[in-house]
């Protein structure tokens, strides 16, 4: 076999040995953002810029699983699982103690914990959401951002299991809450919305989980293929440490291609690209999205359930379900904008893949699901007044509402400010199409909707129907840690899904890039579509 | 059974005749387990047969199954044998009934009689409860009349403090130079000498301190004593003491007198800052007496009208018709110029005094009209010339002899407990004095500061202390002697109105040896081997003129022993004549002080839980709520919202609301302020109290104690350090400034008022009561769904669901629980049905309901730092509202006993995603603990919020001291800011493992943490009863064949109480079943009174709260509170104008008329008609009446 193999060529080029032909990835326009915004509304905005090629977008988003781990990202992963051993170690040691060491007291039993729990379980709606409902809407601008989304979906729904799971008193009976056969007979209780919480939850992780790995089995082939080949050609990079000072040490392990087409290989179960594969991966897509699309909507609809089947004063309310689906895809839209907005910057050439048609498409999502959110406060308000009823009243005026008598009324107010009051910035077309504005939005929304939980649990609590027992409700360190901990276990997972998994869903990114369409019309982009 | 060996009590009981003779037959009653037992059929036989030795063999032949049970069964057993509780007392005791058998059946809790001697003198008789020999929980005694079955907080913890690990546990020689320790034969054997040296000197030099009690064994002790040494000197000593009271009644009787009030003829009774219904050693018959003035059944009841003149929001001031803030001096004056409006004297009311003649001509002109209904009470602050005043007014009022009556006191106890130790303190600096004995008193932490006492002390040669807890002075006395606890040791005491109850011990003193107080003394007076039961016998037969050995002393001593009182001992009552020129001439000398201003501040000193601080290492106690603040473990200076704003002092707050401290920091914050009074200075908090007159501070005396054990010590703040023998009550010329730091403050209520939430404590005027309380409930006409909603009755009409549309399901309710609409056929139509009625009119608030439930259901105390954070365990609480706007004087305070109200519709239940709280069949809301993981859903549901959750292994396993937050404290220096080391909850401490188990009740299931709790209505005692009538009823068909196989007697109405029902000394709590419609509590359910709280959210509750009822005077609050008599009297509160009047306004004409007549006929004593030793419901868990019940076995 000469060195001029074409296979061997590509193969030093997949391994940084040999110059590739990429085409340098383009600067911003002044007006018109980075290209994909199109004013003219007959045309159709290219999805992925720079005329990119099958190649290269495999090479983009392959090429950085399998380049060595760059500074930023050794430098977060540290922080980071730093941050989620600490909240393990805050998980560890509320087991060990009693719940006593959050802030919990016999008046406000859920706080932190139940806040944390619906807080990670609405992010986790957003990735779901673009994968099923905008892929049976036929929005493709959604495949460069689903397979992210999801994965945050994962790890957002990983975060939200763990808190119901330590919050109970005992944690080492959390087992009854299934309806495991015994010879007690005892089941659990199928009148409780909590234990509606365990299914709904448990089948959506489910789901979600099947629908992320099921899409992501045709890249995971790709990046076996590409290790494999690395392989059998010989140009693979052995295991190397880089030390300061140039001098890198080699160890005697084996190498990282090695593991990539073994662990890779495994993943991918045995997809060999045939049309077979792909008829069926089709299908089976399109039955997961069908599933998950109800899902979607369920999910928060039955977490809401948690509160609105409750008699207490501002969670016996009837407006919850649709109220808390809205939030929790305005939440969770903040949350994938919040992640890759930075993503888009710091990954190389990403930036022709996540466009700023994408980000202004989300920005419009938050606007309208934001603005859903605000209705449902104020009809919640209304209600409280119309109803009549002193201590339904109280629950909203004088517990959240009114600085002179609610102590929670800066929490009710930051609330306020950043889910109703930040979004309308995005009624400027300037502020959608700038990433760094829509992030420092998307940051105030994730914090608004933190704030949103905690009022709806903690002040309609903290003040419920008998003066004699009301009490404040104060975090510990505990509460606290455990929460930034949930935040580093969060990180931590879509970090490493960040540098080893494809980030880019190649296979439907190549689906709709124009090259795609076998059907002609290959010199403007969609044009006539 | 009858041949098992059993309690060594009744091992030798051949020793007395009665029993002799039964002893070893079986001719008593027959015992069985089943029916089959009676018959002795084939199949049992071979049961018992198989069950015990032979059984061996199915090891081999069964299952494994079967060998762990076996096995289990032999663990339990080996458990039971070596039982630490298991140590009986030498001597016999009675069986509280006669029904119960010699043998002690393992699970079955025995009742003995005994008494409580209280300080200052008095007694409460009371049931011990005991389990395998070991005191559980404490009820009063029926039979006593002071009690009659009822019980005061301090009764209740007395058990804790038996199982007190930090009590004396040995002698110690000189302890303060090195705490040597000793035993007893070494004290003899030093003691035994050193009191010989006295004789030669008839015993000058040595000096007697002891605790102020009337018992009359040792009454004859201390003749004995001095019989021996005529010199010596003897003291009584109770700081607490009110002198005032009895040297009042010197003057005005002329000789000493005990003073009683049969509140029940009492129509109007005017308080001068008394306490009456929680204080003084007869505050369980005033409470109980009280009460049944006050409970309303009809419209048109009579009921008495409370004038309560006060300095600190107190019990009896929450139930008063006008509550009227006023400082101690100033009602003194108040007094004076009353008894000048009644014509009493003619004293001259001192110029500076803010007294509102208008309110003296009213309150004068009301006591004047009900005549010898009338009666003015005046309470410790009050001086000596004030309480014979109030004679001279009851006797102008002609109440004296009615109301009031009098029996005669003894010299000694009229001694005032002041001058006695200032006496002594006198001796002792003048060196006079060279050996003291303290017998169960503590005088270096609780004498008056300006005797010096411890300097005093320290120079004296020899000073001995007998003390149960570990004390001040045993710390640094030459001998500390350890005493035995009063349920541990023999002893006798006489209760305020003369009975004498004897003491006996229901355990072996936990740290044997230990001597009592008698036994003590005995040894000192010369006895070779001092026995209490000798010695009490001994006083007994003396005065009942027999001989000990004399067969009718034998058996007026087994009866007494079994009754708890000696029969026919109570004192006569006189109707003694008041000396009206020596009360005029005393009151004449009085000086009483202007009105308190802010540089000059009164200040009063009173008890709160803790009493005079000997009970400072009680946790139940030390976290009972206060009555008025619901501070726990603390005694802040209290003082009113505007004079804590004038000073300075108020605390921190938010810049909203400034009397709301709550909301700021963590845990609320007072400021540190330095109190002057008299030249000396003390650094405490102050906290506010609305409703307290201003420019008046009150302090809680008993606190800052610094040796009494892992609880008390570091408690509070010590405010004997400003108490003289001059001012004991209260003081005047007091100033307090602000100082830096602030101080947490741990209290169960952080909000004063209902926030105009009104429905939830609903009250109503007299007024009103009788116009409306007779009308047919009100059907209201659904104006929203149309159709008629459910008949209301009065105070349901007070509500929201007057306002609110009837919660219409469009399906049928499968619970149908109700005792209205009971589906037929199903579990909840049949009885018995449980619930519950709380009165609101007449809860005092005295927080016993707590303790008795704290005690029954072993529930843990959790400390300063963990009620902060507002996790208190305790099942039903007190909260307290105060009413109206002006919260520096709020028209009134207001009780209501919370506990679970076992909602037929429970929120708790369908929430709980594991099943582990669910209904149980006879309507109880049940937690089945071992099936509950925590999720704490219940709780949040619950709008009643009275579920508890355990955050930390309170219960059960202890943390060998380390728990959360415990490096936050370490051993840092206590400073005043922080939270000291003792208020760890104590459980949590390995140490107190051991010894306070023993008090747990092995009927309740300890909880473990993350487990929810909360009221259970005492399944325990439910199932008990339930048994007890099963036994009885297989019993009755074997028989008597006639009532067929299947007859199920239903348990009767009051055959067992739940305990805090049974501690409640104003009766305000009655449980039953409410399916039987003669029962009590299904008679007040049906009441007009009678709501449920937060009803509208249907819920259902089984315990439902009777509306409170006021007996204002109008013309008083016209002119007191115009405002409020516009809205109260002058506006009838069921008719809400608009359309809405008209229609109340029909049917109240309807009612008015047959409200009057039906109440008329009814005398409003309901409860205190029943004679309380005829009750059944004493039958199963007091064990009275044997047979003559019907019931019982």
């Amino acid at each position: 076999m000469s060195s001029h193999h074409p296979d061997k060529v590509t193969a030093e080029r997949l391994a940084g040995l040999r110059e590739g032909a990429h085409t340098p990835g383009r600067d911003d326009g002044p007006n018109l953002g980075d290209g994909s915004l199109v004013e003219d509304p007959a045309v159709r905005p290219p999805l992925v810029l720079s005329e990119r090629t099958f190649g290269e977008v495999t090479q983009i988003v392959a090429g950085y699983a399998e380049d060595p781990a760059p500074k930023w990202w050794l430098i977060a992963i540290t922080i980071s699982s730093m941050v989620a051993a600490v909240g393990t170690g805050m998980i560890l040691y509320l087991i060990i103690t009693g719940v006593g060491v959050w802030g919990l007291n016999n008046q406000v039993d859920w706080a932190w914990d139940i806040t944390n729990f619906v807080f990670w379980i609405g992010i986790g709606h957003a990735g779901t959401l673009i994968s099923a409902i905008l892929c049976l809407l036929k929005q493709k601008w959604r495949t460069a951002v689903n397979r992210s989304a999801e994965a945050m979906t994962i790890f957002a729904v990983i975060c939200a299991g763990i808190f119901p799971g330590i919050h109970v008193g005992r944690v080492w009976f959390a087992w009854m809450l299934f309806p495991i056969p015994n010879s007690n007979g005892i089941w659990p209780n199928f009148r409780s919305p909590l234990l509606w919480d365990v299914f709904a939850v448990s089948t959506y992780a489910t789901v979600s989980l099947l629908f992320w790995y099921m899409g992501m089995i045709p890249d995971v082939a790709t990046l076996r293929d590409r290790a494999d080949r690395r392989l059998r050609l010989g140009v693979s990079r052995p295991f190397v440490v880089a030390l300061p000072g140039g001098r890198d040490v080699t160890l005697p392990l084996p190498k990282p291609d090695t593991l990539r087409a073994f662990i890779y290989g495994l993943m991918s179960i045995g997809w060999r690209f045939s049309s077979r594969h792909w008829h069926r991966y089709e299908a089976a897509y399109l039955v997961l999205a069908g599933i998950s699309t109800p899902l979607v909507l369920s999910v928060h609809s039955i977490v809401s359930f948690d509160f609105a089947t409750s008699i207490l004063p501002g969670w016996h309310t009837t407006i919850f379900p649709p109220y808390f689906v809205a939030g929790a895809i305005f939440g969770g839209f903040a949350m994938v904008l919040f992640l890759l907005i930075p993503l888009r910057s710091l990954l190389p050439n990403f930036k022709d893949l996540l466009t700023i048609r994408h980000i202004e498409n989300m920005a419009k999502i938050i606007l309208v699901t934001g603005m859903m959110v605000g209705f449902a406060y104020s009809m919640e308000f209304f209600i409280a007044w119309y109803s009549s009823n002193i201590f339904e009243f109280e629950a909203f005026a004088n517990n959240r509402v009114n600085p002179r008598v609610a102590p929670y009324w800066w929490a009710y107010w930051t609330m306020i400010g950043c889910n109703v009051l930040s979004p309308q910035v995005f009624w400027f077309r300037k502020v959608r199409q700038n990433p760094w504005a829509v992030w420092v939005v998307a940051i105030f929304v994730t914090v608004g909707m933190w704030f949103e939980r905690f009022v709806i649990i903690v002040t309609s609590l903290h003040r419920a129907f008998l003066p004699g027992e009301w009490h404040m409700f104060y975090p510990t360190w505990v509460d606290i840690l455990t929460f930034v901990g949930s935040c580093g276990i969060f990180l931590t997972l879509f970090l490493l899904f960040v540098k080893f998994l494809p980030v880019f869903a190649m296979a439907e990114l190549k689906a709709v890039m124009p090259q795609a369409d076998t059907h002609g019309h290959d010199d403007d982009h969609g044009e006539g579509h | 059974m009858s041949k098992l060996e059993q309690c060594p009590s009744t091992k030798d009981s051949d020793r007395t005749p009665e029993l002799a003779a039964s002893a070893g037959k079986t001719t008593g009653r027959r015992y069985w387990r089943s029916l089959d037992e009676v018959s002795e059929t084939h199949e049992f036989k071979s049961f018992v047969e198989r069950e015990f030795p032979a059984g061996a063999s199915e090891l081999l032949s069964d299952s494994r199954r079967d060998f762990v049970k076996l096995m289990g069964a032999s663990v339990a057993l080996a458990g039971a044998a070596t039982l630490p509780g298991c140590r009986r007392p030498e001597h016999h005791i009675m069986p509280y009934s006669s029904s119960v058998p010699e043998e002690v059946i393992p699970g079955k809790a025995l009742y003995y009689a005994t008494a409580m001697p209280l300080p200052g003198g008095g007694a409460e008789g009371i049931l011990a409860e005991t389990h395998a020999g070991r005191p559980t929980k404490i009820e009063g005694n029926p039979l006593h009349p002071v009690n009659r079955g009822k019980s005061s907080i301090w009764s209740q913890a007395s058990v804790l403090t038996l199982y007190d690990p930090d009590r004396l546990k040995h002698p110690e020689y000189n302890p303060s130079t090195g705490s040597k320790t000793a035993t007893w034969d070494d004290f003899k054997a030093w003691g035994a000498s050193h009191f010989a040296g006295f004789d030669a000197t008839h015993g000058r030099g040595l000096a007697f301190l002891v605790d102020k009690k009337t018992s009359p064994t040792r009454d004859a002790l201390r003749a004995r004593i001095l019989e021996r040494w005529p010199e010596a000197a003897w003291h009584a000593y109770c700081p607490s003491e009110s002198s005032a009271a009895a040297v009042g009644a010197q003057t005005a009787f002329g000789s000493p007198a005990r003073v009683h009030y049969d509140l029940t003829k009492a129509t109007r009774i005017l308080s001068l800052d008394s306490n009456f219904t929680c204080e003084g050693p007869e505050a369980l018959i005033h409470s109980r007496d009280f009460a049944s003035t006050r409970r309303q059944r009809h419209a048109g009841d009579d009921m008495s009208r409370l004038y309560v003149l006060e300095s600190c929001p107190s019990a009896t001031g929450s139930v008063a018709d006008h509550r009227i803030r006023m400082a101690p001096s100033q009602i003194s004056a108040f007094a004076m110029a009353l008894a000048n409006t009644l014509g009493v004297g003619r004293f001259s009311v001192p110029a500076g005094a803010e007294i509102d003649s208008e309110t003296v001509t009213q309150i004068s002109a009301d006591l004047h009209h009900a005549g010898a209904g009338a009666v003015v009470i005046a309470g410790p602050s009050q001086p000596a010339e004030i309480h014979a005043l109030c004679h001279a007014i009851n006797e102008s009022l002609g109440s004296m002899g009615s109301v009031v009556t009098t029996s005669p006191m003894g010299a000694d106890e009229a001694r005032s407990s002041v001058d006695s130790i200032r006496d002594l303190a006198g001796a002792m600096t003048s060196g006079s004095v060279s050996t003291l004995v303290c017998i169960d008193t503590n005088p270096l932490f609780d004498a008056p500061t300006d005797l010096n006492f411890g300097n005093a002390f320290a120079s004296l040669a020899t000073t001995i202390t007998w003390s149960v807890q570990a004390s001040e002075t045993a710390a640094r006395s030459t001998w500390s002697l350890n005493g035995a606890h009063f349920l541990e040791a023999w002893g006798d005491v006489e209760a305020y109105d003369g009975t004498v109850s004897p003491v006996q011990p229901m355990i072996a003193p936990l740290y044997d040896p230990a001597m009592s107080d008698i036994e003590l003394l005995a040894m000192i007076a010369g006895d070779e081997h001092p026995d209490g039961y000798g010695l009490v016998r001994q006083t007994w037969s003396a005065r009942a003129g027999a001989s000990v050995e004399d067969r009718a002393f034998d058996k007026l001593w087994r009866r007494a022993l079994h009754d708890g009182v000696l029969a026919g001992s109570g004192s006569t009552r006189a109707n003694a004549r008041v000396n009206s020129g020596a009360i005029g001439a005393s009151v004449a000398t009085l000086s009483v002080a202007s009105a308190p201003t802010e540089d000059s501040l009164e200040v009063v000193f009173s008890t709160g839980n803790i009493g005079d601080g000997r009970w400072a290492n009680c946790g139940w106690l030390q976290e009972l709520p206060d009555t008025a603040s619901k501070v726990v473990w603390d005694n802040p200076a209290y003082v009113s919202p505007a004079t804590a704003k004038a000073l300075g002092v108020l605390p921190d707050h938010t810049w909203q609301d400034e009397f709301n401290p709550y909301t700021k920091q963590q845990m609320p914050q007072a400021k540190m302020a330095t109190l002057t009074l008299g030249g000396r200075q003390l650094d405490l908090p102050v906290w506010i109290m609305p409703g307290m007159p201003d420019n008046t501070v009150v302090l809680r005396l008993g606190y800052g104690r610094t040796v009494c054990g892992h609880v008390g010590n570091q408690v509070g703040f010590n405010t004997y350090a400003l108490r003289t023998a001059e001012a004991p009550a209260s003081a005047s010329a007091a100033t307090l400034a602000k100082s830096s730091g602030t101080y947490t403050i741990a209290s169960t209520q952080n909000h004063w008022t209902m926030g105009g939430r009104d429905t939830i404590l609903r009250s109503i005027d007299k007024k009103w009561w009788d116009e409306h309380g007779g009308a047919a409930p009100k059907v209201a006409t659904d104006h929203i769904y149309g159709g008629e909603g459910a008949p209301l009755n009065m105070a349901e009409q007070l509500g929201e669901l007057n306002h609110t549309p009837r919660n219409i399901a469009i399906y049928d309710n499968p619970l149908n629980q109700s005792k209205e609409d009971a589906a037929p056929g199903s579990a909840f139509s049949k009885g018995p049905q449980w619930g519950m009625t709380i009165d609101t009119s007449t809860c005092s608030g005295c927080g016993v309901c707590t303790v008795a439930c704290q005690s029954e259901n072993s529930i843990p105390i959790v400390g300063k730092r963990e009620v902060a954070k507002g996790r208190e365990m305790q099942w039903i609480r007190v909260d307290r509202y105060f009413a109206g706007d002006d919260l520096n004087n709020p028209s009134g305070m207001m009780n209501q006993p919370v506990a679970c109200v076992h909602c037929e519709n429970a929120p708790c239940e369908t929430v709980c995603p594991v099943n582990a709280t669910v209904h149980g069949a006879e309507g109880t809301n049940d937690i089945a603990y071992n099936r509950c993981i925590g999720t704490r859903y219940c709780a949040n549901n619950c709008p009643y919020k009275v579920r508890r959750f355990n955050f930390f292994e309170w219960g059960w396993n202890k943390y060998n001291g380390r728990f959360y937050g415990e490096e936050l404290l370490g051993d840092a220096p206590i400073s005043q800011k922080d939270l000291n080391k003792n208020l760890i909850p104590p459980r949590l401490r390995q140490k107190l493992d051991e010894i306070q188990r023993m008090q747990l009740n092995p009927d309740v299931t300890v909880r473990s943490r993350g487990v929810m709790e909360k009221c259970t209505y005492c399944i325990q005692r439910i199932n008990e009863a339930r048994q007890e009538v099963k036994v009885k009823n297989i019993w009755d068909r074997a028989q008597n064949t006639e009532k067929g196989p299947d007859y199920q007697a239903p348990i009767p109405d009051g055959f067992f109480q739940v305990a805090c029902q049974q501690a409640c000394p104003s009766d305000s709590i009655v449980f039953g079943d409410i399916l039987d419609p003669n029962s009590k509590v299904s008679q007040w359910r049906d009441n007009q009174r009678s709501y449920m709280v937060l009803g509208y959210l249907d819920t259902r509750p089984r315990t439902s709260h009777l509306m409170r009822v006021d007996n204002p005077n109008e013309t008083l609050l016209a002119h007191l509170d115009p405002d409020g008599y516009e809205a109260r009297i002058s506006h009838d509160p069921l008719s809400h104008g608009g359309g809405h009047g008209e229609e109340h306004g029909g049917e109240n004409d309807d009612g008015h008329g047959d409200g009057h007549d039906d109440g008329h006929t009814e005398t409003h004593g309901f409860f205190y008609d029943t004679n309380r030793s005829n009750d059944s419901g004493y039958a199963l868990s007091l064990r009275v009446l044997g047979a003559a019940t019907g019931v019982h076995v």
